[in-house]
């Protein structure tokens, strides 16, 4: 009996001991043995979302991600000497025989692979070592291609692992560079519409895990666990059309360095749309390989270098008058070549010139400021202004872009002084961006209504969704303006001092050519001049804006630098985009009366 | 004793009672034959899906490896067909394409001129193309097409392949004096067997 009840108060007491301890592993510790036994038996894997490509408007890739990969090794592991490697037994070829391979083969070999030599590879393993005996991870390359990373693979040297590192590659190198702008190694947008668009183009990592057998680690079907979800990034589509940048950025850079210039930038806009075809930006940075190129030259300076336009920008002035209805292209003025208003302004032209009775076409064509002054005055400095904001001056245009600028319009009439008030007239004393340039004259182009300047055309989201820019026209000056003012700078074209260095055979063209000065910073101007040309064709229906500015041509100091430029940009463009030839010649209209 | 017949007396009226009531007994012995079968049949049950499942487990950790392998097959070719596409890029590229075009010897000409069809009128003035622009590759730099061999220097590992049109043959001679530069598969009409002609290119 006593034995019974001893069996019994033991059996109660071993029962009491398993059930706490079931309690304690099933309940109260059951989250974290959990993890622990998830974490013992799953990998967590990480899977890459690709960031979106960048895209011209035909579809052609511009930008895109590519899996790159890093190669990394154990300097720990590789310091205990040989590596054991299989191979085929020379005696019997069906079978495999291992091998001992010394380190300093096996280091050669790798080397060999990823670009170094040797005694590199050795190198990076001893400097390990000797900082910290129990190294486990050194890089050896980074960013390196499929084909070594096969290669690395193919060695199979035990404590050598490539690591996945998704990365952008431009197929198109510096066509279209100075808009796309680069990404840092490790994949953060530093520029351009990498920068701007990247709400569009960024994607999202996700995140798996799984069991897997033992040995062999396959999966187990059924295990696997998604903790985030990966997203792709959108597909940004640009307005640029790739064929044409290319074209635009080498025969800007073939001037550039004819001309010994320090920058020049040209701007292609369709004249119905607003939409930019081509905005090349010279010197150009080679987005794959942005250390080439030096700091100043990574960007797009069409957006974010402002610059005195000079005497492109009398068309808009001639547009105001005629908008105002306080004159027409027959209008008349008798110019010196000095004027000094009554408010104390003196406004010299570039050339001597006595007394000369112009017509405003004859101003334009001659390019002369104290009649461009004496046209100018007929409107109130306010009017004036009024109109270049309505002409998108003085604010960001509706790109963008990184880093884009404004311009200055020098605080408007209020604090313009006496000279300013004049200067501004023909495009001194106040600053714009080259496509500010441009949509003035794809405003002028397109009968007086400006349409919003677009860079990129659409952004389409991984699951197919598009979000597209609305484009709604917005009416500045009156069609008789634009239309007479096209009707005297086709005179310009056709009569200009470069009428021969800019002739398109075949097509009426409007164009108008600025030397302007360039402000030192300090309220004085360098010696040096932006030249610069813009204008559209063909002038009885326009249909492409074209607008090249040059920096400082130390070797053609004139506009005669910009209008080969012109010229072939201008051809190009016409010719690519089968545009039908003009039938009849620009009317005649008497430059002097 | 008077009780012995009390009791004995409504005993025969009982019998027949519990006799009905036993009636059933030969149906239960019935209904143990049809127990084992069931039971037969529910253990066979058993044992089929014991089995079954043991088959599936064994056909889905069959299939775990063969999803194994087509997925390291997808993945190896995956980065085949990235390694392909960036060759396909980079040799696009208009930095490529221009240099290869003026390789061959090509120029472009800046001034169109068209045939309009209803009327037969020529429109824009037609001028020789002066082949002016050289030298495109340090204009428009591309890192990704340093070291790619252009097509001029790619012919003399191409030509020997080549030689599906019969007229091949005889052009070598007259086209091989032109130089390198000039492809020696000139202009030959290609035969129209009804089909559209397209040009056999390599």
């Amino acid at each position: 009996m006593r034995r019974i009840l001893v069996f019994a108060i033991v059996m109660v007491v071993l029962v009491g001991v398993f059930v706490v301890k079931l309690v304690d592993v099933q309940i109260v510790r059951a989250s974290a043995l959990n993890v622990q036994a998830q974490d013992a038996r799953s990998v967590p894997v990480t899977v890459y979302g690709a960031r979106g490509d960048i895209v011209d408007a035909n579809g052609q890739v511009l930008a895109d991600t590519v899996m790159r990969y890093d190669i990394a090794l154990s300097p720990k592991q590789a310091a205990k000497g040989p590596v054991t490697r299989e191979v085929p037994d020379p005696a019997d070829p069906g079978k495999t025989t291992e091998v001992e391979v010394p380190l300093e083969q096996v280091v050669a070999e790798l080397g060999a692979v990823v670009g170094l030599t040797a005694d590199q590879v050795q190198g990076i393993i001893t400097s390990a070592i000797a900082e910290n005996p129990d190294d486990d991870f050194e890089y050896v390359a980074k960013l390196v291609d499929t084909a070594t990373y096969e290669a690395v693979k193919k060695l199979d040297i035990p404590w050598v692992v490539p690591y996945q590192h998704p990365s952008r590659r431009y197929p198109n190198g510096a066509v279209a560079g100075n808009l796309i702008g680069f990404l840092n190694p490790d994949g953060e947008s530093l520029a351009g519409l990498e920068l701007s668009e990247d709400d569009c183009l960024a994607s999202e990592d996700g995140e798996v895990s799984y069991l897997h057998s033992l040995k062999d680690w396959v999966r187990i079907p059924g295990t696997e666990v998604v903790h985030k979800e990966a997203h792709d990034g959108g597909t940004l589509q640009l307005t640029i059309d790739a064929d044409l940048q290319f074209f635009v950025q080498r025969i800007a850079e073939e001037q550039r360095r004819a001309v010994g210039a320090d920058w020049a930038t040209v701007t292609v806009m369709e004249a119905k749309t607003g939409r930019l075809l081509a905005v090349a930006d010279v010197p150009t940075i080679d987005p794959n390989d942005p250390a080439a190129t030096a700091v100043a030259d990574r960007g797009s300076r069409s957006f974010t270098a402002p610059f005195e336009p000079g005497s492109t920008f009398k068309a808009l002035t001639s547009a105001s008058v005629i908008n105002a209805g306080k004159g027409d292209p027959l209008s008349r003025v008798t110019a010196d070549y000095r004027y000094e208003p009554s408010n104390g302004a003196d406004i010299n032209d570039s050339f001597f010139h006595g007394p000369t009775p112009y017509t405003m076409t004859g101003m334009l064509i001659d390019s002369s400021n104290t009649a461009m002054s004496m046209f100018g005055e007929r409107l109130t400095d306010q009017q004036r202004y009024d109109d270049m904001l309505r002409f998108g001056l003085g604010e960001r245009t509706e790109v963008g872009f990184s880093g884009e600028e404004p311009g200055d319009l020098h605080g408007g009439p209020e604090e313009w002084d006496n000279q300013t008030k004049y200067a501004t007239m023909f495009g001194q004393g106040l600053t714009t961006t080259a496509v500010q340039i441009a949509s003035v004259y794809q405003t002028l182009a397109n009968g007086g209504v400006r349409m919003p300047v677009s860079l990129v055309d659409s952004c389409r989201s991984a699951n197919g969704e598009t979000t597209e820019t609305e484009a709604e026209g917005r009416r500045v000056v009156s069609e008789k303006a634009a239309d007479e003012t096209t009707a005297m700078l086709e005179r310009v074209y056709a009569e200009g001092w470069l009428a021969d260095k800019w002739n398109i055979p075949g097509y009426r063209v409007a164009a108008k050519t600025g030397t302007a000065q360039v402000p030192d910073g300090q309220g004085g101007y360098l010696s040096g001049y932006l030249v610069s040309v813009s204008g559209f064709a063909p002038a009885d229906d326009p249909e492409f804006v074209v607008s090249v500015s040059i920096m400082n041509p130390v070797k053609m100091n004139s506009s005669a630098a910009s209008a080969p430029v012109f010229q072939e940009v201008m051809s190009q463009v016409l010719k690519k985009y089968r545009t039908v030839p003009s039938g009849a010649p620009a009317p005649e209209l008497p430059a002097t009366w | 004793m008077s009780a012995v017949p009390a009791q004995s007396i409504p005993a025969p009226e009982r019998a027949p009672d519990r006799l009905r009531w036993l009636r059933p007994a030969p149906e239960a012995v019935r209904r143990a034959r049809p127990r084992l079968a069931y039971a037969i049949i529910a253990v066979a049950g058993v044992a089929a899906i014991v089995v079954a499942q043991l088959l599936l487990s064994i056909a889905v950790t069959q299939g775990a490896y063969e999803v194994d392998k087509y997925q390291i097959d997808q993945a190896k070719l995956a980065r085949q067909e990235q390694q392909l596409r960036e060759d396909l890029d980079r040799v696009q590229s208009p930095q490529y394409l221009a240099a290869n075009a003026e390789a061959l010897g090509m120029v472009p000409n800046a001034s169109p001129v068209y045939l309009r069809l209803s009327d037969g009128a020529v429109l824009g003035e037609p001028a020789a193309a002066d082949g002016a622009p050289g030298a495109t590759a340090p204009l428009v730099p591309n890192a990704l097409i340093d070291g790619v061999p252009l097509v001029t220097e790619q012919q003399t590992e191409k030509t020997p392949t080549q030689g599906q049109s019969p007229a091949q043959g005889k052009a070598p001679g007259a086209a091989g004096n032109a130089g390198e530069a000039i492809p020696d598969h000139a202009p030959a009409p290609p035969p129209v067997d009804g089909t559209l002609p397209t040009p056999a290119t390599h």
